[in-house]
């Protein structure tokens, strides 16, 4: 499946409050994005930043004149951001994609699953935005962790309740101030949840290194399998710059732009 | 201009640089194009004037512990620590795929001793599809206390004599512009035996992290490349195609047709983009198009009557 370099038309840039946003897009001939994989942007008017941006997919729906809408769930937090966040409805901005390796457990074959955790820590609930629809319309339940620093971490609350729900699991959330949820990191509830025999059998993840460190260690502890959609700096996304290694637990180097973004939890060097 | 843009349906963007013949002056350089045939999907690989390969040893190389890049303004640092293939999986798995093409390939080679870039060179000697090799001298030489190739001139004009007599190939010489005189470096290698210079290489910089107060590369050190070196490289490739005898390949911070003509008037033959291919895998062809549109425009009849004319007297 070829990544192509295409035009994209801002649709709109929805303010969820800032620093959080959500960009849709119209990309003319983009194919759909499997779970996981991801996109590199940048605002065309602007010569600053230099290179463009990895988001994950948050979102698509393909129209009926054969292009593609998606949605970037994105977080100001630098220039490039920043940037993305002033597009203006009916700006022209390249998009290079779909990127990467998705999740791989969401090919196999549903049936053999239990349950699935998926654990989000802030923005990194846009690395699941897609993961979370698949598994819902594959019938397959899961219960979403989504840890943040305070309430306003937590943008798509609403949006991966209704999914959760749907499919007979939950939405759990907790707040580093206690401003949402409970008090304390989302990792607590999910080793919770792991020892009072939720039955999940695969735990997924996306959100700072630390999280997907600790949830790897758990998911170990627990004989559970499960995968994290990681993010480095990244100069191209297409394999080009060499620039974007993960350390794996073997000692080699993986591409996250291509043997990643999404990781098994055990092959990665937490 | 004498000659109306009418007249000239069609520029001639062919290029001459020393023994190569190239179809026009655009060239991806290398690390920014992997070894080609990735981006067969991405870019148009035929309208190139040749590609560079991704730098190759011996051995295949893992490279640099994360973190290996930082965008820093107007351009990025790199500390890849040269992670590739290695020449023989180069030769015999993507080599076939590219030797047909248009393009003239070029690889590039790099060792951390004089006799792993005479082993390089006669590794690919054979190939008809190579068209040239491309050194990369900006590798700590281990046995003089790994102090680069391309910082001393007796050190370098040595490396370029031993490869020189490894292969018939034309050699092309990376210069550093991590030196005092580049051009210095330049007659070095040219007294080596080598054919052609292609400069410059990634200037060293580095970047800190405030909140972590500690630099982000891993290495501490990278290498700078983007628009922000192009003044810089455009200087050094100016003073040496003007104080050295050997066609230049023009490389820094390459974006745009002004950029191409800035560089070959300066004295390159041909250019090599870079880092824009990150920002846009197309940028090289668009070049090219851009660049026939732009002599064509102002009458220009070919490539060869701009090189250098900013060095000769008015």
């Amino acid at each position: 499946m070829a990544a192509v370099d295409s035009r994209g038309e801002v649709l709109d840039v929805q303010a969820l409050p800032l620093p959080y946003f959500l960009l849709r897009a119209r990309v003319a001939a983009m194919e759909p994005a499997e779970p996981g994989q991801f996109v590199m942007v940048a605002s065309a008017n602007r010569p600053e930043p230099y290179l463009r941006r990895a988001f994950s997919v948050y979102d698509q729906e393909p129209a009926s004149d054969g292009s593609l809408v998606i949605s970037l769930l994105g977080k100001v937090i630098g220039r490039g951001t920043e940037a993305l966040a002033a597009c203006v409805p009916g700006e022209r901005i390249p998009v290079l994609g779909p990127l990467g390796t998705g999740f791989h457990s969401v090919a196999d074959d549903a049936s053999k699953f239990g349950r699935a955790a998926l654990v989000a820590g802030g923005i990194g609930s846009a690395g699941l935005g897609l993961l979370a629809q698949a598994l819902e319309r594959a019938g397959r339940s899961f219960d979403f962790f989504y840890g943040g620093r305070s309430a306003e971490d937590l943008v798509e609350a609403e949006t991966f309740r209704r999914l959760s729900e749907r499919t007979g699991g939950w939405l759990v959330t907790t707040t580093e101030d206690g401003s949402a949820g409970e008090r304390g990191l989302i990792t607590t509830p999910l080793e919770a949840g792991l020892r009072a025999g939720a039955g999940y059998t695969t735990v997924f993840t996306c959100g700072p290194h630390g999280l997907m460190a600790a949830v790897a260690r758990i998911a170990a502890d627990a004989g559970v399998a499960g995968e994290a959609a990681t993010e480095t700096p990244m100069g191209c996304g297409y394999g080009a710059c060499l620039g974007c290694a993960v350390t794996l637990k073997n000692g080699g180097y993986a591409l996250c732009c291509r043997q990643g973004p999404v990781f098994r939890l055990d092959e990665v060097a937490w | 201009m004498s000659a109306g843009a009418s007249s000239l349906a069609s520029p001639d963007l062919s290029t001459r640089v020393g023994p190569l013949r190239l179809q026009n002056p655009i060239l991806t350089a290398s690390g920014t194009f992997g070894y080609g045939l990735e981006f067969a999907e991405r870019a148009d690989l035929h309208r190139l004037g040749g590609l560079v390969t991704k730098g190759l040893s011996l051995e295949p190389l893992a490279g640099n512990p994360p973190v290996r890049i930082a965008e820093t303004r107007g351009g990025m640092l790199n500390s890849i620590g040269l992670q590739n293939i290695g020449v023989d999986r180069f030769l015999s798995d993507v080599l076939p795929g590219l030797k047909d093409l248009p393009p003239k390939v070029i690889v590039n080679l790099f060792g951390y001793a004089q006799d792993e870039y005479v082993r390089l060179a006669e590794r690919v000697d054979p190939y008809e599809g190579v068209a040239a090799v491309e050194l990369n001298v900006s590798c700590p030489n281990v046995s003089k206390g790994g102090i680069e190739f391309g910082h001393d001139p007796d050190v370098l004009s040595g490396l370029v004599r031993r490869v020189r007599s490894a292969t018939g190939k034309p050699i092309v010489v990376k210069l550093s512009p991590n030196v005092t005189s580049p051009q210095a470096l330049g007659r070095a290698a040219q007294e080596g035996g080598a054919d052609i210079l292609s400069a410059v290489n990634t200037f060293v910089g580095m970047a800190i992290d405030t909140a972590t107060r500690r630099p982000v590369l891993s290495t501490i050190r990278g290498g700078l490349s983007g628009p922000a070196i192009k003044p810089l490289a455009l200087r050094i490739v100016f003073d040496v195609a003007r104080e050295v005898d050997l066609p230049v390949i023009g490389i820094g911070g390459i974006e745009t047709v002004d950029d191409v003509l800035e560089f070959l008037l300066a004295g390159a033959s041909a250019v090599q983009v870079g880092t824009a291919l990150f920002r846009d895998p197309r940028t090289a062809e668009r070049l090219v198009d851009g660049l026939r549109e732009r002599l064509r425009v102002d009458g220009i009849p070919s490539v060869d009557s701009l090189i250098g004319a900013a060095a000769r007297p008015e």
